[in-house]
């Protein structure tokens, strides 16, 4: 088990940046999920931090040993592939202690690394057969118990789940969750669901075109999204936004939209009066009232069985509110809502959360 | 029902026979071709074989059982030519397969031009035998060729001499034009298997603390095993069949030091013009390819059963 410091970490393809300065610091035993979109660097950083891609700039400690230069192997870290990448050659019992043979460690010793593992896991009756005679998820926890046997200083995840359905990457979500808890290893994750990266994470590392926006416990980033980039990909569905202009007004203050209505904020915010900004406000905390402040015309609505997601417009602004009452299946041509202020996000003219 | 199958019990027997026949219609001009193309060039030359035929004997063709092959066994010429087929054989699917791996690993790796490289590489395989076998012939020749004189400098060679007029080294000559005609088919087969190798394996087993080495053993040969055995097999049948090098180079010679089952074949049949007995020897060559065929593929079905 290790600490991970990153430090200014940059990464260029050719002359393409793919990172730009990326500081980190990893707590021993900690789970950490770097979540955003497809392209936004996540899987590079995991790579460098595994020795897979050179390091263009920055430094990577490992247990405080600076490891840019070191080769994989020698860095003492495990990862699970999104392709498992098993040995389709070997049998699982092999593909578990490849690297423990590879350290020339006594029969008993691996005897004993993979008996654990594979009991772990549940994959004892599994350990003859060949990769390709296995289900995806038995595949998925080979690749786990590949790592594990090794008792390395750091596990890094990519992607692990992305290859499963959606019932059993559920299912493997919360064992990935139960073995951390029992091993205590520090963890790497990478993931662009962000449901695995709220449901797995000590702290979520929230990136988004090679700039990390923002990290913290995932209900920081739920309650308290640093700028609009996690705002929106924190979420589901996704945050409802308002462009307007920030006014203040004797003790209040209000957001005038495009159209010349105005949505108020309930108390002054640390911005100009006058300037550019954007209100969010999440679909589960919009409420449906009778006596709301403002008329929504009802466009669709999406019951999930668990509760029903409404596509409404409000001053021509499409939105979206999640509600449990079912009445609202059939809720008529409009409804009131209400914004509740102790729930609303203003965000500044550079998108960044103001207070 | 009954009624249904009453008419069917009154068909007449025109219309019985050509519904009987329509299959065979159908796939006939296909069997016919195949018949007529190799099945009876195959019978034919399997009974040459077993008769006598020699061209310029009008009052030969008669059956004389198996007095060839008789004759064959004590044939001293064949069964040099049958060990000088193993070690041209031998020698040149070996080598072709050892560069071919190491190009195909090499262009298996980016690098700038890889591209042309990879064209390149191809070029040798479009080249004709014949004029392959002239310019190495040439090559060797101390008269016009600059490889007598290179190997004489190098020290490898006492005197700038035709290698090709050696009993002792004339085999090198043509097994190594043949090692150079034959290395695109070796390097571009391994290169196609190389490639179709998933890349997170090398990094998963670079993790796990393989090196080089280990990485090559443990994920690139078994791999490659499969698509090795049946380029190897195809290769081996190939070049124990090929005397085009051979025959322009050396044309079996000095003193038969060069002659290889197929080239001898090809003496006795076009040179002394005895088909009978070239048949024969032909026969006993097909029967060690057969076997050595089966053998292989047996061997890469249970190494595919394994994997």
């Amino acid at each position: 088990m290790a600490s991970i410091d990153i430090h200014g970490i940059r990464k260029s393809f050719g002359t393409f940046p793919v990172l730009h300065g990326v500081d980190l610091t990893i707590r021993d035993g900690e789970f950490i999920v770097l979540v955003g979109p497809s392209g936004c660097g996540k899987s590079t950083l995991l790579r460098m931090i595994a020795g897979l891609e050179d390091v263009t700039a920055g430094e990577i400690r490992i247990d405080g040993k600076r490891v840019n230069d070191l080769a994989p192997k020698d860095r003492d870290i495990a990862m699970v592939f999104q392709s498992y990448a098993l040995y389709p050659h070997m049998s699982v019992a092999d593909n578990m202690s490849y690297s423990l043979r590879l350290r020339r460690s006594t029969k008993e010793k691996i005897a004993s690394a993979v008996g654990n593992a594979a009991s772990k896991l549940g994959l004892d009756p599994l350990l003859e057969r060949r990769p390709r005679a296995l289900s995806g998820g038995q595949r998925q926890r080979v690749a786990m118990g590949r790592a594990i046997v090794r008792q390395p200083k750091a596990f890094l995840f990519d992607e692990p789940l992305s290859n499963l359905d959606a019932r059993l990457r559920e299912q493997m979500r919360a064992e990935i969750k139960k073995l951390h808890g029992d091993l205590r290893a520090t963890s790497i994750y990478v993931t662009h669901d962000q449901i695995e990266a709220m449901t797995l994470a000590d702290r979520i590392v929230a990136m988004h075109a090679g700039v990390v926006q923002q990290v913290g416990t995932p209900l920081d980033l739920y309650d308290r999204p640093a700028n609009l980039f996690v705002a929106g990909f924190i979420g589901s569905p996704g945050m409802n936004f308002f462009e307007g202009r920030y006014v203040a007004s004797g003790e209040g203050a209000e957001l005038q939209l495009a159209n010349g209505a105005t949505l108020p904020l309930g108390k002054r915010l640390g911005i100009e009066s006058g300037s550019v900004a954007t209100l969010g406000i999440r679909p589960e905390h919009v409420v449906i009232a009778d006596g709301g402040a403002l008329e929504a015309k009802v466009d669709l609505i999406e019951p999930t069985g668990f509760g029903i997601i409404m596509h409404v417009t409000i001053h021509d602004i499409p939105m979206k509110i999640f509600t449990l009452d079912r009445a609202m299946l059939n809720p008529g041509p409009n409804v009131r809502v209400d914004l509740p202020r102790d729930k609303l996000h203003l965000f500044g003219t550079e998108g960044t959360r103001v207070d | 029902m009954t009624i249904a199958a009453h008419p069917q019990a009154v068909r007449p027997l025109k219309k019985r026979i050509a519904d009987a026949s329509e299959p065979y219609l159908y796939s006939a001009p296909a069997l016919i071709l195949i018949i007529t193309v190799m099945l009876v060039p195959l019978a034919l030359g399997i009974s040459y074989a077993f008769r006598d035929i020699q061209l310029l004997n009008p009052l030969s063709g008669g059956f004389i059982g198996l007095d060839h092959f008789r004759a064959l066994s004590e044939d001293q010429a064949f069964f040099r030519a049958l060990r000088n087929t193993l070690w041209w054989t031998g020698a040149s699917v070996f080598l072709q397969f050892l560069f071919g791996l190491i190009l195909a690993l090499l262009l298996d790796k980016p690098f700038a031009g890889r591209g042309i490289a990879q064209a390149l590489v191809f070029l040798p395989w479009a080249v004709p035998s014949f004029l392959a076998g002239l310019n190495w012939a040439w090559l060797f020749n101390p008269v016009i060729g600059p490889l007598p004189h290179w190997m004489y400098a190098l020290g490898i060679m006492d005197a700038p001499n035709n290698i090709l007029s050696d009993p002792h080294l004339a085999m090198w000559g043509p097994i190594v034009a043949n090692v150079w005609w034959g290395i695109p088919f070796f390097a571009i087969t391994l290169l196609a298997a190389l490639q179709a190798i998933p890349r997170d394996l090398y990094e998963a087993a670079s993790i796990d603390g393989a090196g080089p080495v280990q990485r090559f053993l443990s994920i690139t040969l078994p791999f490659l095993a499969p698509t090795i055995a049946i380029t190897i097999l195809l290769r081996t049948v190939w070049i124990s069949n090929f005397a085009d090098l051979i025959v322009v180079m050396t044309n079996g010679g000095p003193a038969d030091r060069t002659q290889i089952v197929a080239s001898y074949i090809f003496t006795q049949a076009f040179k002394r013009l005895d088909f009978g007995y070239a048949s024969a020897i032909a026969l006993v060559l097909l029967v060690l390819l057969l076997a050595y065929s089966m053998l292989i593929v047996l061997l890469r079905q249970t190494l595919l059963n394994k994997g």
